[in-house]
């Protein structure tokens, strides 16, 4: 048995940070990663990480931005929170390393992004969550005191009998063995569950499997039906091309050549929030204003060349390597796709989940701070704000436990689990890709940017028809050394968990709130709906409770951009 | 969509069987993102170290021998299984081995670090490194010492070589410079630069730590890095062509033929290199006459203008056009921004 | 065809016989070559590592001497090391207006200017064979086709990386070029794991193991893929493949006597030309074999 205060699961920024700030506060600190760190999806972070650190800037204006954004569904103290520890975690940053772009007087320098009433995004070219990630990571590998588990795929959280967190057991995807980690407290921290749609912005490794063990283990989970679209991605595979490229100036056209917009955000044009932009381009395109391959163009030529290169060099790249486009010299088709995980497992303002001392950070987590509608470069704060107040908060209750006792036996019944689905005869059942596939399609059909009561009908019996499935789903590996058909398939159970909460979530909100648009209740409905819906497993289904939506000194009102 | 034969070589550590060849459809083992971003895909295709995610099927079949796309594991690296390799036993261990942190001076500043905003984009081509491995797989000096530190770890050790926040600069190029491994052990082979999808041109960044290593800092080092990049340089100044016979003894003495008469290690290598000399001699290659005088070009005082010229700035003028880009030309310059190298 | 020719530094110092090679190939090639005897050494890479400005400037005057050749088509070097440091010196004045105006000023007081683009080349002999001169134009000059003879290709980086600073999105195959040559010559090419891989010459001084392993590596593929000889279109790979080859065996611990051979004289054994006038009497590694070999076909 191996032990540690503070045991982190998900090595991506929240991660990192959270087991940083642990250490940093005393903490004998382990973090597991079913990749290696720098594999993290905080990689695919491209734009920048928003903080009000100008002088004519404010933290309550931000905070607004991120209410608003949110539609109002966030939890004002939180949003507060995040956005006025936001400068400092982003000096922090800075005097760890990270290669911040600068002006021309050699201070931090910002770009516009979506939402926000000033331009207050940092960033490292289009890499910016690449940048953190690796210097974050520079940290650990300096500080060899936190101890590393780097392709480690964890199999599920374990509670002792007072329904205090003990551990967990995860399984070395290197040689096969599974172990049995006992901690004080567990923070988890392995992002969101975009692989559940298809196409999808998110990485392969994106399965929802923290969302899933704490909702396995009787943590609640909150605002499932908040997926978000990001407006710009490209068609069939599903890429990210980042919201800078709006930031920097280009324009949104439809096939007939007009700069939609204008008649759907007329101020804020194609730097409105993210639901507000990928409806738009959603309704022109199922009105028929759309390309063939049901696209609009964005248009990057406007951005001068030199800054093209210093500022979107991934976004040349992408359009090259995977849609043959040279994106300084002509349009790219792109349309809204999968991007983001809105909701997540219920915490506090410190991390702490329903469980004690089990914690929550990054996008596994829902504090709530992007309510219906996450404004883009508010996901890195998020994870680094809260990652970091989650490593203290650990530490601290670490220093007041005592390291717990725990059984083997739950190793014991992890194995069983893992021989039985090895032991299945091939060619009897689905094959994991197969499930895998037809889940992400529906999903993207029917829970999408658009959504209604028939659609979403559809979408849970699918859903059910699958898990079904997914019960006798066979693999070829019988190996244990880099077995990841077994992860595969140990994943896909995760991935329909989260699945049957989102659709539980989008039928039981019945108006259209940030990302949840219901072309059957097409209003916003303060009055019925101004509450959070959390999921708690009751048997084997989820069963909903409401909450309440934190205000401070932000009244809901029209939302205009 | 057309057909394609992948050959991939499998090994399964568990058989106990050696690695083998099987022809089928895609099977890549390590895989994420799916966008270029995350490393975890490198492989080698038809013998090129590259991300298999990028990799078009259709122009890989176009180089396949025998119409099948070669799929293997990177190299330089030992197999786990299939198409994975261990990076932790190779590459991380390089990185760890550049002290991939930064060292800044004392506390921090109330506010950021006040630094020249080109100095962040040109360490900013280091950052982009994912760390895929292609470089290493690719390198041919770690093919024959694997000990070399390598082109990913050295692109590393720039990042903070570059960045004026770190005060451990020539502590850093010292140490890289005295390595039997280090910086003077890459074969300028350009195989990283070539391999790597990220454009981070490592042999770029080591040849910028050996400029920074002998002409910000005058190191000079055990292995003649200083010696022979002196040598060269001032015999060009003083003859416009290159003589080997005078570039050797200069090099071991640090640039200077004296020095490379009294300085015993100098002595040592040159009697090292003495059957050679001999043997260019017996062979008819070398006269005695091109050996030991060395002839001198026309114009050669337009040579050492030249070199004044351009010596004499105060800051070394270098264009990045990782940084700049092809401006076409035609374009206006981009010249005043483009990277002044302090 | 008229040519501005840049011979390099090692062609006029520790290999001469490919200096003589050239210029006894170069006629029976139907080239004119105006050899730039005031230009200067293209820096390999070292100036460059040293202060880029000033490879930059060095290399802009031997570009603006060749582009001042009356008539010439282009400029032909037969190095790979110069191809692949000019190349790069090339591709930073050819990408930013205001940088070539800043290096040409560097070259006023003598009245010189590099000119960017138009028709105007700087390539390296084996490019010009395909491209200018023509396969097939080679093959009709052929008087002694090689038979039987097994060349290994060896071409040096600096003229196969990196593929997109050397031109090889306009020419796609100029990694295959040897091959071809070798063919035409009516050798037969033999691959060998080595071919395209570094001969180690640019640390010979800094790291001689890791450099010397490399070149002996290579040799000893080559030969165990059944090669006579190895053919290079780069005089500074041959330094360390040919004159070093005598110590490059103890690093890989095995007898390699495996003859070098230099492009040009490769090209002039299959045009007939004699072994002395070929200079294949000054290489360390004996190349009797080879003769013996050649002089064989002759008779037949």
């Amino acid at each position: 048995m191996l032990a540690h205060d503070v045991l982190v699961i998900g090595a991506g920024l929240a991660g990192q940070r959270a087991a940083l700030a642990a250490a940093e506060d005393g903490a004998a600190v382990g973090i597991l990663s079913k990749v290696h760190p720098v594999r993290s999806h905080s990689n695919a972070a491209q734009g920048g990480i928003n903080a009000a650190l100008n002088p004519e800037d404010s933290w309550e204006s931000h905070a607004y931005d991120t209410v608003k954004g949110s539609d109002y569904l966030g939890d004002q103290d939180a949003i507060e929170i995040m956005c006025r520890e936001a400068p400092a975690e982003i000096l922090a940053l800075e005097h760890l390393g990270v290669t911040f772009h600068r002006n021309e007087q050699g201070r931090l320098g910002t770009r516009a992004f979506g939402g926000a009433s000033a331009a207050r995004t940092y960033y490292v070219a289009d890499i910016t969550g690449q940048a953190i990630l690796h210097v974050l990571y520079e940290q650990l590998m300096k500080h060899s005191e936190v101890y590393r588990y780097e392709e480690w795929f964890t199999t599920s959280l374990v509670r002792d009998g007072d329904g205090h967190i003990v551990g967990c057991v995860a399984r070395n995807i290197r040689d096969g063995a599974m172990e049995l980690f006992a901690a004080k407290c567990v923070i988890l921290a392995c992002g969101g569950n975009g692989q559940i749609y298809n196409p999808t912005t998110n990485a392969l490794i994106c399965t929802g499997d923290g969302i899933a063990m704490a909702y396995r283990i009787g943590a609640p989970l909150m605002d499932m039906e908040m997926v978000q679209y990001h407006p710009t991605t490209l068609a069939g595979n599903g890429l990210l091309v980042t919201e800078g490229a709006r930031g920097e100036g280009a324009h949104l056209y439809n096939a007939q050549g007009e700069r939609f917009m204008e008649k759907y955000a007329p101020n804020k044009m194609e730097l409105a929030s993210r639901d507000v932009v990928s409806r738009a381009e959603q309704t022109e395109i199922n009105e028929g204003r759309g390309f063939p391959d049901g696209t609009v163009a964005l248009d990057i030529t406007k951005v001068p060349r030199k800054r093209i290169h210093e500022a979107l060099r991934e976004i040349v790249n992408v359009g090259r390597d995977f849609a043959g486009v040279d994106i300084t010299r002509e349009p790219i088709h792109i349309k809204p796709g999968n991007h983001y995980t809105m909701g997540g497992v219920k915490t506090d303002v410190d991390g702490r989940t329903d469980i004690p001392g089990l914690y929550a950070a990054g996008e596994v987590a829902c504090v709530s701070v992007h309510g219906g509608n996450r404004l883009g470069a508010n996901s890195l704060l998020d994870t680094l704000v809260f990652g970091r107040r989650s490593g203290k908060h650990a530490a601290e209750h670490a220093r007041n436990h005592k390291l717990p006792q725990v059984s083997n036996t739950v190793v014991d019944d992890e194995e069983r689990g893992i021989r039985e689905i090895v032991g299945r005869d091939s060619g009897n059942g689905r094959r994991v890709a197969q499930i895998r596939e037809e889940l992400g399609r529906v999903m993207d059909e029917h829970v999408a940017v658009f959504r209604d009561e028939d659609g979403l009908l559809k979408a849970g019996e699918t859903v059910q028809r699958l898990k079904e499935e997914a019960r006798n789903v066979t693999i070829d590996d019988k190996g244990t050394v880099f077995n990841q058909d077994l992860l595969g398939a140990i994943e896909l159970g995760f991935m329909l968990d989260n699945a049957e909460c989102v659709v539980v979530a989008a039928l039981e909100r019945k108006e259209s709130r940030g990302a949840q648009f219901r072309t059957d209740y097409p209003e916003r409905d303060d009055d019925d709906w101004l509450k959070h819906i959390d999921l708690s497993l009751d048997g084997d289904r989820p069963a909903v409770t409401y909450s309440e939506v934190t205000l401070t000194q932000w009244e809901p009102e029209e939302r205009k951009y | 969509m057309p057909d394609y034969s992948l050959k991939i070589r499998r090994y399964n550590p568990e058989s106990g069987q050696p690695a083998y060849w099987q022809q089928f459809d895609v099977d890549l083992a390590g895989c994420s993102c799916q966008a270029a971003i995350c490393g975890s895909c490198g492989v080698r295709i038809n013998g090129m170290s590259r991300l298999a995610c990028n990799t078009k099927l259709g122009e890989a079949a176009e180089d396949a021998p025998n119409g099948a796309i070669v799929v293997e594991p990177m190299g330089n690296m030992p197999v786990l299984k299939d198409l994975i390799v261990d990076m932790d036993a190779v590459h991380w261990k390089k990185v760890q081995r550049v002290v991939p942190w930064l060292l800044p001076e004392g506390d921090p500043p109330d506010r950021e670090y006040i630094v020249d905003p080109e100095s962040m984009i040109d360490i900013t081509q280091s950052m982009a490194c994912i760390h895929c491995g292609a470089c290493v797989s690719a390198c041919l000096s770690m093919e024959v010492d694997p000990e070399f530190i390598g082109p990913a770890a050295l692109a590393k050790a720039y990042r903070f070589v570059g960045d004026p926040r770190d005060a451990f600069t020539e502590d850093r190029l010292l140490d890289l410079a005295e390595d039997p491994h280090g910086i003077y052990d890459c074969t300028h082979c350009f195989a990283c630069i070539e391999v790597c999808p990220k454009d981070v041109a490592p042999m770029n960044q080591i040849m910028r730590l050996r400029r920074r290593a002998t002409s910000d800092y005058g190191i000079k080092d055990g292995n003649n890095g200083y010696g022979h990049e002196k040598a060269f340089s001032d015999l060009i100044e003083k003859y416009g062509l290159l003589s080997e016979a005078q570039l050797l003894p200069k090099s071991y003495g640090d640039g200077s033929l004296i020095r490379a008469q009294v300085k015993p290690a100098a002595l040592k290598e040159l009697t090292a290199k003495l059957p050679t000399v001999i043997r260019g001699l017996r062979s008819g290659k070398v006269s005695p006459k091109t050996a030991l005088i060395h002839r001198k070009l026309k114009d050669q005082d337009q040579i050492r203008r030249m070199y004044k010229e351009v010596e004499s700035h105060e800051d070394r003028l270098e264009l990045n056009l990782y940084i700049v880009g092809d401006s076409d030309a035609e374009e206006e310059g981009t010249m005043a921004e483009g990277g002044q190298e302090g | 065809m008229k040519l501005a020719y840049w011979p390099g530094c090692v062609s006029r110092g520790f290999t001469p016989e490919l200096h003589g090679a050239m210029a006894a190939v170069a006629p029976k090639l139907g080239l004119e070559l105006v050899e730039l005897d005031r230009a200067n050494c293209c820096g390999a890479g070292f100036i460059s590592e040293h202060n880029q400005e000033l490879a930059d400037t060095l290399n802009a005057r031997t570009f603006a001497l060749a582009q001042g050749v009356d008539g010439a088509a282009g400029m032909v070097n037969i190095c790979s090391t110069c191809q692949g440091a000019q190349s790069e010196c090339q591709e930073r004045l050819d990408a930013d207006a205001a940088y070539r105006a800043h290096i040409n000023e560097h070259l006023e007081p003598e009245g010189l200017e590099y000119e960017r683009g138009g028709a105007w080349w700087n390539k390296n002999l084996l490019w010009l064979l395909v491209e200018e001169i023509g396969l097939d134009a080679l093959r009709e000059r052929v008087v002694r086709p090689l038979e039987g003879l097994r060349v290994g290709p060896f071409y040096g980086c600096y003229i196969v990386r990196p593929t997109r600073r050397l031109g090889y999105e306009l020419y796609p195959d100029r990694d295959k070029y040897l091959e071809w040559v070798i063919e035409a010559c009516g050798a037969a090419p033999v691959k060998y794991a080595g071919s395209h891989k570094c001969c180690g010459f640019p640390i010979v001084t800094t790291n001689r193991e890791t450099s010397l392993r490399q070149a002996g590596r290579h040799m000893a593929d080559a030969l165990d893929a059944g090669a006579d000889c190895v053919v290079t279109p780069c005089p500074l790979c041959h330094l360390n493949l040919d004159l070093q080859q005598p110590e490059s065996q103890a690093f890989v611990e095995r007898d390699l006597g495996i003859p070098v051979l230099h492009l040009p004289q490769l090209i002039g054994l299959a045009l007939g030309l004699d072994f002395k006038e070929l200079g294949l009497h000054r290489h360390v590694v004996k190349t009797d074999e080879v003769q013996a070999k050649v002089a064989a076909l002759a008779a037949a």
